[in-house]
């Protein structure tokens, strides 16, 4: 369990342990950031290799700076451990970062903290011992969404109608996006005319955006 | 008989009606008058009317001319009247007239007549033996001749006055003994009249050089001189008047030559024209006397003393005055030397007694050199010492009287150089006051100038200053936003991370205990830990709030322009609306444009505030075909705008805009409020 609150391990604990105990031999190890849940994981490969991974994404960088986050952590699991189950945790429920989780790690179980109650983490973790992935109804609403279009947008696509909601103008949105200003606005065009709605203005943009579930 | 009586009485009337006319017929009068003058003058000038007449005749024209105007033709006649007054031998009115001349011809600033009337005076005053004055007047004369511009007038005429007025001048020298002033005189005379080309003069002219080379002692030179005066005597149709004189003048030099023979030939030649001589009596005597006078010194006692007695007859018959002294004390002289005293001092007291009346004090002095030495001892010695006093006194007059002459030149002189100082005087006046003039309107174009540069320097520093408080403004806008953005940061992660990551442990924990506790409250429970999750949502969504939109610079002047409202406002108890275009690039506007808008919403706001009792300002900043346009509108009192017009708020936000090559709309009505349009291109 790697998570830097050790009231929300704390929380996975006492739900996980509660129940699963007559059926499930279950240990765990605790790591609250990047270094320590690194070397966990390495010296478990080594040795016993974990079979299951719950993944915080929001996490202390290394000290080395080389992983940052939860994400990062994941992929490098990914790779030492090939068969450990990697659950991911998070608080964060934009679309655009589901989808970029669900694109890298493709995780076995993602669960939206906030969502979270424990007959659900239970739920997952049971689907997920059995091999079944489990994800918060959350993910699979943007599952849903993603599949009703007919196409769908890139990740700067949606980075772009995401800040774009937030209020941040065009104009300055090579702040928040690698893109140049005319990169941009070729982009937005292009997204107003896959909406069917060239010509018409941010406003209309969004909302557009909005019923079509990219926000 | 009746009928000549109507005809008078109709001539009178007719006059009557021609004076009655005066003014219309003006120009006919000053030709009747002119004429009628002219006749007056001529009939005194005609010397077969009589005496009584001609002054009749004079008086009249002197009546007709004090009716004319005052011009040169005036002073011509005054002149006329007055030559003929001369003739009449009225000297009086001679020179009275001529002092009236002088005058009027000042006043009518005509030089060549003030030049005339001068030399006239001068004849009068010489005529008087008033030498100085005479001098004097001549001296003035010949200053305007000599200045006046021959081109306007004729030349020659005015030339041959000029040396008129040389010649006296030259003669009245002569007399006093100022010989060599009195030749180079003379010889400006003669130059005077050879120019003129009327060679009238030049006898009498050359007759006074000769007179004054005899002074000299040059006595060739003198006889010679004579001899021109012969010459240009016979030119002049005065041949004989003008050798009897001159013989009679080369005769003396002779006589002072002591070259008896050749001056008793030179007497003798001249008194052969017997038919002049008869008519001028005077000339006869002279040369008789001066014949007899070298006959005496020769020792050719053949007709003397006779021919001192013919002379003195005839003298004494013309009461030839100076004459009887001179054959008196040429006699004294001849008795002297005949040893017959008595008969000598008779003379010489003749000679005396004359002199005394006539007051010539050199004859006087002769007549006493030769009592003194024909009288016995001591009245001798009387006379003798009568002779030094007299001496001394002459010769103390004489070196007064050159003086006088002296002065008269150097006074007039002294008064040019005086004008000429004064003139000096007002030129450096005149520079002086120029030169201060040109130096206070340097200084004053250059305190113009500085005035002017301190102007532009201190409106560059006021829109420096107006720039520097707008950075400023932003500035503190910015830290403050940056400050407040910091913290919402701060706050929102805080929220996320910790809060939210604990609450939602606790709610975890709280799940887990509860589905495995069977006390009958798990229900309970369970709603609670809904409400949590509930719980969770807000903070998330608050963190969320608290997290969008990191700082932008452009917003930061609109934040400034927004909290200037809205603290105006709500210090004001005013309700506004605030919109701005988001299309304005207030990043890229120059700062100078945007405190000038900000100072103008400020102003505006101000006015609003003082004068329009408003409850609502609406505030738009949009953006238009390339222009910023700012408008304000309240729902206040308005305004009537030319009533207005001159207030200083006003002006202030016209010139801004006139700055900003803006235009700016005041509109008003009456209880209608006010909108304030400035419309300014980026």
């Amino acid at each position: 369990m790697i998570d830097d609150h050790p009231m929300i391990i704390e929380g996975y604990k006492n739900t996980l342990l509660g129940e699963n105990q007559k059926e499930y031999q279950i240990r765990i190890d605790i790591a609250s950031n990047c270094d320590e849940a690194y070397d966990r994981i390495l010296k478990s490969s080594e040795t016993i290799p974990y079979d299951m991974l719950f993944v915080d994404i929001k996490l202390p960088p290394s000290s080395d700076g080389s992983i940052t986050s939860g994400e990062d952590l994941a992929k490098h699991a990914k790779e030492l451990l090939p068969k450990a189950k990697v659950i991911i945790l998070t608080m964060h429920r934009e679309d655009h970062r589901i989808h970029n989780i669900l694109k890298n790690i493709n995780p076995a179980g993602f669960l939206i903290k906030s969502d979270l109650t424990s007959s659900e983490l239970l739920l997952a973790f049971n689907n997920i011992v059995k091999g079944k992935a489990y994800y918060s109804a959350t993910v699979n609403d943007h599952f849903r969404k993603m599949m009703t279009n007919k196409f769908s947008l890139d990740e700067k696509n949606l980075k772009i109608l995401y800040h774009l909601s937030r209020g941040v103008k065009t104009k300055n949105l090579p702040n928040y996006v690698s893109l140049s200003l005319s990169a941009i606005e070729k982009r937005k065009n292009q997204i107003k005319e896959m909406f069917s709605i060239a010509k018409a203005d941010d406003q209309k943009l969004l909302e557009e955006a909005r019923k079509r579930g990219f926000i | 008989m009746l009928s000549s009586h109507f005809k008078f009485i109709f001539f009178v009337l007719f006059l009557f009606l021609i004076g009655c006319e005066k003014p219309n017929e003006i120009i006919d009068n000053e030709d009747l008058k002119s004429n009628l003058i002219q006749t007056y003058i001529d009939n005194a000038r005609d010397t077969n009317n009589s005496v009584k007449d001609r002054n009749n005749n004079l008086e009249k024209a002197y009546g007709i001319y004090s009716t004319l105007k005052d011009d040169t033709f005036k002073v011509g006649k005054i002149h006329e009247i007055s030559f003929g007054y001369y003739a009449l031998k009225n000297y009086d009115k001679y020179k009275e007239l001529n002092e009236k001349a002088l005058k009027l011809s000042g006043l009518i600033n005509d030089s060549l007549n003030m030049a005339r009337s001068y030399a006239y005076l001068g004849i009068y005053y010489r005529r008087s033996e008033l030498l100085d004055i005479a001098y004097e007047n001549f001296y003035e004369s010949e200053k305007i001749y000599s200045k006046i511009n021959k081109e306007i007038y004729d030349a020659k005429e005015i030339t041959f006055d000029h040396g008129k007025v040389l010649i006296d001048m030259a003669r009245i020298l002569q007399r006093i003994k100022a010989y060599s002033e009195s030749e180079a005189i003379t010889i400006k005379a003669i130059e005077s009249f050879k120019e003129s080309e009327n060679e009238r003069y030049l006898p009498l002219s050359y007759s006074n050089l000769g007179i004054i080379a005899k002074y000299f002692e040059q006595y060739e030179k003198a006889i010679e001189y004579h001899f021109k005066a012969i010459e240009y005597g016979k030119k002049n149709k005065k041949e004989i008047s003008q050798t009897v004189t001159s013989y009679n003048n080369i005769g003396i030099v002779y006589r002072s030559e002591k070259k008896y023979d050749k001056a008793k030939e030179y007497f003798t030649l001249a008194l052969e024209f017997e038919e002049f001589l008869a008519k001028n009596p005077a000339t006869y005597a002279r040369l008789l006397d001066n014949l007899a006078h070298v006959n005496f010194l020769s020792n050719d006692t053949s007709e003397i003393p006779e021919l001192f007695f013919k002379a003195f007859r005839i003298r004494d018959s013309i009461d030839d005055k100076q004459g009887m002294i001179t054959n008196a004390l040429h006699l004294a002289e001849y008795y002297k030397a005949q040893e017959q005293d008595s008969l000598s001092a008779q003379y010489a007291y003749m000679a005396k007694d004359i002199s005394v009346e006539i007051s010539n004090n050199e004859e006087l002095l002769k007549s006493y050199q030769i009592l003194s030495e024909v009288l016995k001892s001591d009245e001798g010695v009387k006379f003798a010492q009568a002779h030094i006093q007299l001496n001394d006194s002459l010769q103390k007059d004489e070196r007064l009287f050159k003086d006088k002459f002296a002065r008269i030149r150097y006074e007039t002189k002294e008064i040019a150089e005086q004008n000429q100082q004064i003139s000096r005087e007002n030129e450096i006046l005149i520079i002086a006051i120029l030169g201060l003039t040109a130096l206070f309107l340097l200084g004053y174009i250059i305190f113009r100038q500085q005035q002017s540069n301190k102007e532009l320097l201190f409106a560059q520093t006021q829109q420096e200053a107006n720039q520097e408080i707008y950075r400023l403004l932003l500035n503190q806008q910015i830290k403050l936003e940056e400050g407040r953005q910091l913290e919402q940061k701060r706050m929102s992660e805080e929220l996320h991370d910790g809060v939210l990551g604990r609450l939602f442990g606790v709610r975890l924990s709280l799940d887990g205990i509860n589905q495995r506790a069977n006390d009958g409250f798990t229900e309970a429970r369970n709603k609670y830990i809904d409400e949590l999750k509930f719980i969770e949502k807000e903070i998330r969504l608050i963190s969320h709030d608290l997290g969008t939109e990191s700082l932008q610079p452009d917003v930061a002047y609109i934040d400034a322009v927004e909290s200037l409202i809205s603290d105006l406002c709500e210090a004001n108890s005013i309700n506004f609306e605030f919109t701005n275009d988001e299309n304005i690039d207030w990043e890229h506007i120059d700062d100078q444009k945007k405190v000038n808008l900000f100072r103008i919403l400020q102003e505006s706001l101000q006015n609003i505030f003082k004068h329009a009792s408003a409850k609502t300002i609406k505030i738009n900043f949009d953006y238009l075909e390339d222009k910023i346009n700012l408008t304000i509108l309240d729902d206040g009192i308005g305004f009537k705008s030319t009533k207005v017009k001159k207030g200083i708020g006003l002006k202030n936000i016209t010139s801004r805009v006139s700055q900003m090559s803006g235009v700016v709309q005041f509109l008003s009505n009456n209880n209608a409020g006010t909108k304030v349009s400035v419309s300014v291109p980026i």
